[in-house]
Parts: structure tokens; sequence; C-alpha cells
């Protein structure tokens, strides 16, 4: 009976944590995992997973490799979060670490033509797959566009120059402030202005003759 | 406004970022402009496309292979801790070992008879004689020196008066002898 009401409370316990986690800001959470909460972390990665995934799949837009720069992101933040500078913005130190792995896989990408062959293979396979995103309640014919659609908004993304795009993604997608995207791409703030104003002048040019 | 002012401020327009006045202006620009209003135009739809693109969620199994991952970099900073733990004990051990044995031969010698000093001898040469300084010469040649005058014989002989005047004073008492 004891051991029952333990295991209850150690529960009980560790919900009353969780919530308070979730609670909590960025600041705090971090400061409770440099403090020993382990669940912390865990915390930290529910909040970001998705955003980042998004973040770096709109970058380098292969979404395998983006799983794995996401998880390669956490393990550098769990490695090196006693590092951190706590007066700053947590988010904006994440999306710094993510932004330079995907710069680094384009620029490998670049340099090795074979791994984008490979990358267009798995575009290929991906065609095959099941819709996961997509309502499907919607009739095919307007699943097929939709579907067709977002193709063209993510190759005319794709086709944007990887400095252009980064700043882009950050800013229509993550809704980051100019400032925040300033310090993630280690720019100055009237290079972010420029080239988000030509990335969007760019995308708004290579995807209108789709959609007019 | 015109439409090169328009184009620069288009981006802050967007982001509702300006002014009052400024925002007054451009829409007033916009309502006369119908090419900067097709651009506006252009340039919306295509953000509304973007953002509204479906978000992707992580695979199923994206926390499971995060956990061994991290579970890994546990163990490894654990080794790494341990690595650095054993490296700092060697280290203390033999920094003490070290301390130890200085201690104890420092005893060890302080607790024998006092002895005498030994010092190592000393190889000196004796210095050279100084040179006399020039300060230290008659003050009569050191002026003549730097007159260019040859008041040294002078000096000389002012020198040898009172002599002389001794001699010439021992002749005289001869004579009166």
């Amino acid at each position: 009976m004891a051991d029952i009401v333990r295991k209850h409370v150690v529960t009980v316990e560790g919900q009353t944590v969780r919530e308070r986690l979730q609670a909590m800001d960025d600041s705090a959470v971090v400061t409770a995992f440099l403090g020993g909460e382990e669940r912390a972390f865990s915390e930290l990665v529910t909040r970001y997973q998705t955003r980042l995934l998004n973040f770096v799949y709109r970058t380098i837009g292969d979404r395998e490799k983006a799983e794995d720069l996401v998880q390669e992101v956490f393990i550098r933040v769990y490695r090196h979060l006693h590092r951190f500078d706590r007066s700053k913005k947590f988010s904006t130190w994440v999306y710094t670490i993510a932004s330079n792995l995907a710069k680094n896989e384009l620029r490998n990408r670049s340099r090795n033509p074979l791994v984008l062959f490979q990358t267009v293979q798995k575009n290929f396979q991906d065609e095959d797959r099941p819709l996961q995103f997509e309502d499907t309640t919607s009739r095919p014919d307007d699943m097929y566009r939709k579907r067709h659609l977002r193709e063209i908004v993510e190759e005319s993304v794709a086709k944007l120059p990887e400095h252009h795009r980064n700043v882009f993604v950050l800013r229509e997608l993550e809704g980051k402030s100019y400032e925040e995207i300033a310090e993630i791409t280690e720019c100055n703030l009237g290079t972010v202005k420029s080239r988000l104003n030509r990335a969007r002048n760019s995308f708004a040019e290579i995807i209108a003759p789709y959609v007019d | 406004m015109d439409c090169r002012e328009f184009c620069d401020q288009h981006l802050a327009f967007v982001d509702d970022t300006l002014a009052g006045i400024e925002l007054v202006r451009m829409q007033r620009h916009i309502a006369e402009c119908e090419s900067c209003a097709k651009h506006d135009a252009k340039i919306r739809r295509a953000l509304l496309l973007f953002r509204n693109l479906p978000s992707i969620e992580p695979s199923a199994d994206f926390s499971r292979r995060l956990d061994v991952r991290l579970r890994e970099c546990q163990k490894e900073q654990l080794a790494s801790t341990q690595r650095s733990m054993k490296f700092g004990v060697i280290a203390a051990t033999l920094a003490s070992a070290v301390m130890l044995g200085y201690i104890g031969t420092t005893l060890y010698n302080q607790s024998g008879p006092p002895r005498d000093i030994v010092m190592a001898p000393v190889v000196a040469t004796l210095p050279e004689p100084e040179l006399t300084s020039i300060t230290n010469s008659a003050p009569a040649i050191v002026a003549s020196v730097s007159a260019g005058l040859t008041i040294w014989p002078a000096a000389l002989f002012a020198e040898q008066v009172p002599v002389s005047f001794a001699h010439s004073q021992l002749e005289l008492a001869n004579f009166t002898r």
C-alpha cells in the first residue's frame, strides 16, 4: 500500500514539475536544467523541435536531413548549455546554431554534387508517400491543387539565394524581428533589411506566373 | 511620394512598422499609382502563400533517436569527467609525493649538527687605477685648454715664485754674511 502511495506521489510530483516547466519562460527552463532538472531539457525539445524542423527544412529543402540537423542542434545545446550567455535570448541562440548547420549543409552540397543528386532522388520518392499534412476531408482535385501549390511554393523558396532564403524564412515563417535575424545571421540590420526586401521581391517574381 | 520612395519603404509598409504619416502617404500613393498597387498586391499574395505552407512535424521516431543520442552524449560527458578526474587525482598524488619528498629532505638536513658554510671561492681582479680627472688639474691649466692660451707656463712660474723668492733671500743672506 505504501508503495502504491509513494508511486502515486512520485507521478503527481512528476506531473507537477512538468506543468511548472511548461509555465516557465525559456530562461527559467534553462536555469532549471543547469540546476540539475533533466526534465527541463525535454521541455526545451518539445518547445523547439517543430519550429526548428520547419526552419531547417524550408532552408535546405530535405526533410530527412532537416531532422538530422535538428537533432544535432539539440545535441549541441545539451553539450554547451552551460556556456550559454543567459543575458541573451535562448531562442536566438538555438536558431543561430540551426542556421549555421543549415548553411554548412548547403555549402557541403554545393561542393559535393552527389549529395545533391541523392536529395533529388529522395524528393522523387517523396512523391509516392501519402500526404500527411493535407485536409483529408477535401476532394481529390482540391488536394491535388493544394499539393501542387505547396510544391510550387517550396520550389520557389528553394530558388532564392541561400543568404536571402535564410533571412526570408526567419522573418516570414518564424516571425523573428529584424534585430533577432541580424543576431542569428551575424549581419548588420541594414543587410538584413536589404536581403529581406530582395528575397520578397524575388520570391514574388518567381511564384507570380504560377498563381496569376 | 514617388515610386522609388514607395519601393524603399515597402518593406516597413508590409511589416506595418511605418509611422502614421508615412503610412498614410504610402496608402495614398497606392491609391494613385496602379503599378505600385500591383507590386504591393503581388508581394502580399506571395507572402500569404508562403506563410500558409503547412507545418511539418517531426517523424515518429524523432524523440527516440534523440534520446539515444542524448544518452550517448551523457555517457561521453561522464567518461570525459571521469578521465579528467583521474588525471587530476594522478597529478595531485604526484604533486603531494614531490612535496613530501622535499619536506622530508629539508627536515633531514635540519636535524643534523650545523655545518660551516662553505662558500665558493671568489675570483676577483684588481681594478685599474682611475685616470685623473681633468677637473683635478690645476685650474689655470684647465682654463688654458678652453681659452687656447698658453697660460700654464705662467701658472708654473707663479707656482715657482715662492721658491725663487726664498732662494733669493738665501742668496742675500750669504752676501750680508
